[in-house]
């Protein structure tokens, strides 16, 4: 019994390393877009991805399972395309995932845009460095410490999902079954000790994750925090 | 034809219209490759602006900029070339440094996407003495060390025209001086056309050849710098500038017993100020005098504690309120003299009358004071 809660743990594990990378992939030129964007639909695009913070994840979940059946357009498409059902698949939960983790990891990459500026970009330029080249050699380096506290928020916060999966994944063991339903189906069948190890290592498990974040970028932040202030110190009152 | 066409200095051909909530930027310019162009103006004249333009970062304009030849921006043709294309570098007031390299890291980023690389690294590291500092993170720069950087970070990147945006205005006098003189010396062993920005007068008299005056957007005046300067005299009571006399004179003498440098105006006229080590390395030296800090007499004043005094002839007398500022030729040169309407009338002042000037040692202003 304790390989079907091991099995979850995998599928956990899978489901969110998958939303983590897909997550970077359209988070970072969402984000981007939306740090340069100037145009009033701006506030527009900023509520519905910061929708799933404050939506209930069962109301998310209630239209992702209408939209992914077959009966429905995306639903539809999927089968068409790979010739299996959307709703109650892996991929189901990954999209679910995707949508519901999004804040996550687009807010805090808009804000290091947005802190970054226009400045240093346009050196870059006039050295000659065309988008995509000052994008890997003067965002990625200078934002790093945000894509670390994005990436790990968002597979912390995809671990932690339960409303949406709940409601589009279908509690299928290997395929849909994550750790949190299995603690739920514990709790549902009075096996309090499996519950109990479950939610202690998913407890500790958060818990190292977080402080490995906070302990890879505080001393940075703060490191870079004091130079660039000291910087700007030195700015007004040059001595050659 | 094809042998004027290749002797002919290369130009910056502008024909720009930028629209702006105040006013309009329209400038149809063609502007020799050659030495220091200084471009002044006062704040909200257009003369950033006119730098982004040229450099790609300002997009909404209208019209186009050729750069020796080379075609950046035709609207009416729908050619655009983004910054990175177009071989034209910028040092901007605030260095603009890569705060995650170092000193030899951003020297590196500019020569790794340069495509021609003829200059030597270690030239330009000499030129602007960068070697001690190599290895330092910029964070750890004092403001003229960062300019510097920057300087030799855009010079590596071997641009067509270096654009100067007050590269100078965030630094002390000292550092001010030093990376001038820097400059001159780059641009001369180099042979690099720039465009240098300022609000500073003084700056750019002491190294630009052709000036380039900004008004609300339009040329006011553009030439040799001395001749434009005096023209922005006759601008009256909406001068621009404090009226002077601009002069690039050959030193004569060093009376270093009294402190004194002699400078030949002319075959029989020599002005003279006040000596500073810098001038020793100099054979010609560039300097100013402010045309409230000259008076006339009718007389030579032979008793006088005032070093400089020359003999000239009244050009031109132009009333401006209360004052009268006067054009007095003296050899082959023009001084600009203001005195009060009072005094004019004193003197009875009238054209082709034979005056004399006088002026401190001390009013014969370099930059370098």
């Amino acid at each position: 019994m304790i390989n079907s809660d091991l099995q979850a743990l995998i599928t956990t594990l899978e489901m969110a390393t998958l939303t983590t990378i897909i997550l970077l992939i359209i988070g970072t030129p969402l984000a981007w877009y939306l740090a340069k964007m100037t145009s009033r639909f701006k506030v527009i695009i900023e509520a519905v991805v910061a929708l799933p913070l404050v939506l209930p994840p069962t109301v998310l979940g209630f239209y992702l399972l209408i939209a992914f059946s077959p009966e429905h357009l995306p639903g539809k498409l999927w089968q068409q395309a790979t010739g299996q059902q959307l709703a109650f698949s892996f991929s189901a939960i990954v999209i679910g995932s995707v949508l519901y983790s999004l804040p996550f990891v687009v807010q805090p990459l808009q804000k290091a845009f947005e802190q970054l500026g226009d400045t240093l970009l346009e050196a870059g330029a006039l050295l000659g460095a065309g988008p995509i080249d000052r994008f890997f050699s003067i965002v990625l380096p200078l934002t790093k410490a945000s894509f670390i506290t994005a990436a790990s928020l968002g597979f912390a916060h995809t671990v932690g999902e339960f409303g949406v999966i709940l409601m589009i994944g279908g509690n299928i063991p290997g395929e849909t079954r994550v750790l949190s339903i299995a603690l739920f189906d514990h709790v549902e069948a009075f096996d309090y000790a499996r519950a109990h190890l479950l939610s202690i290592c998913l407890l500790l498990g958060s818990m190292v994750l977080l402080a490995a974040i906070y302990w890879l970028n505080l001393p940075k932040i703060n490191k870079a925090k004091g130079l660039s202030s000291q910087a700007n110190r030195k700015e007004g009152n040059p001595d050659d | 034809m094809t042998d004027t066409l290749l002797n002919k200095t290369p130009q910056l051909d502008l024909n720009i219209t930028i629209s702006y909530q105040q006013f309009d930027l329209a400038i149809v310019l063609p502007i020799p490759l050659k030495g220091i162009t200084g471009v002044f103006g006062h704040s909200a004249s257009g003369k950033s602006t006119l730098l982004r333009a040229i450099s790609g970062l300002e997009t909404p304009l209208k019209g186009d900029i050729t750069l020796a030849g080379k075609s950046l921006v035709n609207t009416e043709k729908n050619i655009y070339l983004k910054p990175e294309n177009r071989q034209v570098g910028l040092v901007f007031q605030n260095s603009r440094l890569f705060p995650h390299l170092t000193v030899l890291g951003n020297l590196e980023y500019a020569v790794k996407r340069c495509k021609n690389r003829q200059l030597s690294f270690d030239k330009v590291v000499e030129l602007t003495e960068l070697t001690p500092l190599l290895s330092h993170q910029v964070r750890e720069l004092s403001g003229g060390q960062q300019q510097r950087v920057a300087l030799a970070r855009a010079i590596l990147a071997e641009p067509k025209l270096l654009l100067l945006d007050e590269p100078l205005s965030a630094l002390d006098q000292h550092s001010k001086t030093k990376l001038l003189k820097m400059m001159l010396n780059i641009q001369k062993q180099l042979d690099l056309p720039m465009l240098y920005v300022s609000h500073s007068l003084d700056e750019l008299q002491q190294v630009c050849d052709t000036l380039l005056v900004l008004e609300k957007g339009e040329v006011l005046n553009f030439g040799n710098i001395h001749q434009v300067i005096h023209q922005l005299n006759n601008y009256g009571d909406n001068a621009i500038i404090h009226q002077q006399t601009s002069l690039d004179l050959p030193i004569k003498t060093f009376d270093n017993g009294h402190g004194l440098t002699a400078l030949a105006l002319n075959a029989q006229q020599d002005i003279f100020l006040l000596s500073d080590k810098a001038f020793e390395q100099q054979n010609q030296l560039r300097c100013f005098i402010l045309a409230s800090d000259i008076s006339i007499t009718l007389t030579e004043p032979v008793s006088s504690s005032i070093v400089n005094h020359l003999f000239g002839v009244i050009k031109q007398i132009d009333n401006q309120e209360n004052n009268v500022l006067l054009t007095v030729h003296c050899g082959s040169q023009d001084f600009f003299v203001t005195i009060s309407a009072f005094s004019q009338q004193k003197l009875s002042l009238t054209i082709r009358q034979q005056v004399y000037l006088q002026f401190k040692a001390g009013a014969v202003r370099t930059f370098i004071h």
